[in-house]
């Protein structure tokens, strides 16, 4: 793989190319000059390279530069290929690559914001992440801006929508609106009541979690801060975080800790599907299944609680391997839970599979084409629901999941019911392989002590399959115990992004079920707010005029 | 298909029936393997600082009022339970409790605060030099700590000398705000 690409690259960018390394069994580092960047982006992507975000870090105590990371997943042979580039701190530009990859655009945005970077030709170079009375000329991600910086908020700033289409109104939702739990805000373009585009801003609880890794803790206190990024992914953040340390550090864990991670993720991975198919239910109006399905999901809550300690956020996971072991009492019980789970979710699964309200709530919604899902680079059950076979349990196997035999689930409905399918089908696949965890755990000691120091500036990359897609960190390590630079992609981060493609000519009582059907952490409250742009006169919509909406969309089909 | 699907979830929901629990009415006390509220023990704890250094949420304070005297704080109202306290002290001074209750309209009544007498070497301090690789210089607390215990806001400095003006200096310490 490493041969191949490094003659393509030889052959047609000469000597902008600096270096070709491979640091391990799967990833490969490709140094490029920045000019050649988005010719360097272009054949990895030909070569089979599917997009997962980019990485900016700032190198200027070393050698005065910015650097920019490009990182590609190749699904079929097992490889992540990172395109690296720096620029000089004074002249920061270099080529965006969005034009080319839509996905890419946040990434490239967040740097903008973050970095100070400059990406030329980038269709829509407007700030995403920080707030917009953030004074420009300060870019907190730079070594030399203080954790802990608060500058002076403004008044008379607000963010600029994108025009709208002629002939539509907009709509705004948010910045607290009844199917996210976080606040961001969609400006909703509509005529009449057909979704025709949408602009979106969020990034309104950014906690600069980043720049607190790496600038206040040390690397074990990460998982746990790690954990906290996702009310609901925690492990697998912490698991991934973990992973890219003790691959950077060659640290090898126990066995026993990998299935024991392995175990963790499955049952969140149960926990997350379930608590997602009640809260799809309640968004069609449908709040039975809201009921029952959290019903069945509480009795793992209680499990979690009795063998981690604690109902989520587990904390089992450190690098070098996991806090707490599993006894085989433990292991019994968790056998038990998962059974009783199973039985009942396959009770809930028969009853609403062929409930024609249903159906005429999620079928055909929120449609986009298998070719769109893989040119935004969709993942997760949102992608395998649009015939996209991509799964990082199979494609880059992680702590136990070699061991491990299961099937990945894909549809081709392309809708939101396939997504429902997919979803509770991978419940089942976890359940089996939690099984399998607990039939082949082997015996061995769960943590290994840390003894030498972890090398410094040693870059790596994971991904981990999140019951919503795959979250993927990458970790530079640092000097002083301390990771250096650690980018968190979450899956929402890119699924996100393809958003307005999917409301495109939908309903717009259908939008709490699309934009759930990606799972981005709902919330239940609050209300939406229309604009008649004509006269400028604003009205509220409260929850229950816009459930009642919501229900009223049901009955008409 | 419509009605038969009806009639499996009205099954659905009966069998089952109500499950909600009658807290607090009835006491659900969480299993032993809980990780709720850490208490600490005072005749274990030698203030080594560990667990103030290693605490992903920064709520244990430490501030060295003079030689003698170290104040351990833990602010049990930033805590999340994740008991890395516990596992680092080399003294098993922590021990996880069971407790979650810990709602209260005082901020004190969640908050433990030590004062711990501490010895100081009264001779050449060459044992110190030769251990720079145990697990206590591990935890980088070195030297003399102060933390503001008042407004709970944390300056990661120590300097190796007891110096009276950094002390003086955490009094007017304030977390950065508007
Ligand atoms: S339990 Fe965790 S958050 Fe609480 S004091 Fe201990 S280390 Fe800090
Ligand atoms: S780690 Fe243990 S011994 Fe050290 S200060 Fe904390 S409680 Fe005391």
């Amino acid at each position: 793989m490493r041969k191949e690409l490094e003659a393509q690259l030889a052959a047609q960018l000469r000597d902008e190319v600096v270096c070709v390394e491979k640091t391990d069994q799967r990833t490969i580092f490709i140094d490029v000059k920045r000019e050649a960047i988005r010719r360097a982006v272009r054949i990895v992507t030909e070569a089979g390279g599917r997009y997962m975000c980019g990485v900016g870090y700032d190198n200027i105590a070393r050698d005065g530069t910015l650097g920019m990371v490009h990182t590609f997943s190749m699904d079929h042979n097992d490889h992540f290929i990172c395109v690296r580039t720096k620029a000089p701190a004074i002249d920061p530009v270099m080529e965006s690559i969005t034009p080319d990859l839509p996905s890419a655009g946040w990434s490239e945005r967040e740097f903008m914001d973050m970095l100070g970077m400059q990406f030329t030709n980038h269709p829509k170079p407007k700030r995403l992440v920080l707030s917009d009375d953030w004074p420009a000329g300060i870019y907190p991600l730079r070594k030399e801006v203080p954790y802990d910086l608060v500058p002076p908020g403004a008044e008379d700033v607000a963010y600029q929508l994108d025009e709208a289409p002629p002939g539509t109104k907009i709509v705004p939702i948010g910045p607290f609106h009844p199917s996210l739990h976080e606040p961001e805000h969609f400006a909703v373009y509509v005529d009449g009541e057909t979704i025709k585009g949408c602009d979106y801003r969020g990034f309104m609880t950014h906690r600069g979690i980043e720049k607190l890794c790496q600038t206040q803790v040390s690397y074990n206190e990460v998982p746990f801060i790690a954990e906290r990024i996702c009310g609901i992914c925690g492990s697998v953040h912490a698991t991934a975080f973990s992973q890219a340390v003790e691959s950077a550090g060659g640290i090898k864990i126990p066995r026993r800790a990998e299935y024991i991670r392995t175990l963790m993720l499955e049952i969140e991975r149960i926990h997350s599907h379930l608590l997602w198919l009640g809260v799809a239910g309640h968004l069609i109006g449908f709040d039975t299944v809201f009921m029952q399905a959290w019903r069945v999901r509480e009795q793992l809550m209680w499990l979690c609680e009795r063998l981690t300690g604690n109902r989520k956020t587990y904390g089992m996971v450190l690098i070098g391997g996991v806090r707490r072991d599993i006894t085989p009492e433990i292991a019994e019980d968790i056998r038990r839970v998962v059974t009783n789970i199973e039985k009942e979710l396959r009770v809930i699964h028969r009853a609403i599979e062929k409930d024609s309200s249903i159906h005429k709530r999620t079928k055909g919604v929120g449609t986009i084409t298998k070719e769109d899902a893989i040119a935004w680079g969709l993942i997760g059950p949102v992608a395998r629901a649009r015939g996209v076979d991509i799964d990082a349990r199979r494609d880059h196997p992680y702590a136990a999941y070699n061991d491990m035999k299961f099937d990945v689930p894909v549809l081709t409905d392309c809708d939101v019911w396939s997504t429902l399918v997919v979803r509770v089908l991978e419940t089942y696949e976890a359940i089996r392989i939690i099984h399998q965890v607990l039939d082949k755990l082997p015996a061995g000691p769960i943590f290994v002590e840390l003894k030498d120091k972890i090398p410094a500036l040693r870059h790596a990359i994971t991904t981990v399959e999140a019951p919503r897609g795959e979250s993927t960190h990458y970790v530079i390590t640092g000097e002083d115990n301390r990771p250096d630079r650690w980018r968190v992609r979450a899956p929402t981060y890119t699924n996100l992004q393809a958003v307005p493609l999917m409301l495109l000519n939908e309903q717009f009582g259908d939008f709490p079920i699309i934009m759930g059907s990606i799972d981005p952490c709902f919330s239940c409250t609050d209300r939406v707010a229309v604009i008649d742009m004509a006269s400028g006169k604003a009205r509220s919509m409260t929850k229950r005029e816009l459930d009642f909406m919501s229900r009223e969309q049901l009955q008409r089909g | 298909m419509w009605l038969t699907s009806k009639i499996k979830q009205i099954l659905m929901v009966m069998k089952p029936g109500i499950v909600t629990l009658d807290y607090p009415g009835q006491p659900a006390p969480a299993p032993a393997a809980f990780r709720g509220q850490p208490v600490w023990d005072h005749h274990k704890c030698l203030g080594c600082g560990g667990c103030a250094n290693h605490c992903p949420a920064r709520c244990i304070l430490t501030r060295d009022v003079c030689q003698e005297l170290r104040v351990m704080l833990y602010d049990g109202s930033r805590c999340t339970y994740c008991g890395r306290c516990a596992d680092v002290c080399p003294e098993d001074a922590i021990t996880m409790s069971n407790n979650f209750q810990t709602a209260c309209d005082d901020k004190n009544d969640i908050t433990t605060r030590m004062e711990l007498f501490m010895l100081t070497c009264q001779r050449c301090g060459r044992c110190y030099e030769m251990e720079k690789t145990n697990v206590i210089d591990r935890m980088e607390l070195r030297g003399f700590r102060y933390d503001n215990l008042e407004s709970r806001a944390l300056i990661r400095q120590t300097t190796d000398t007891f110096s009276p003006e950094a002390l003086a200096a955490t009094e007017h310490h304030q977390r950065p705000s508007r």
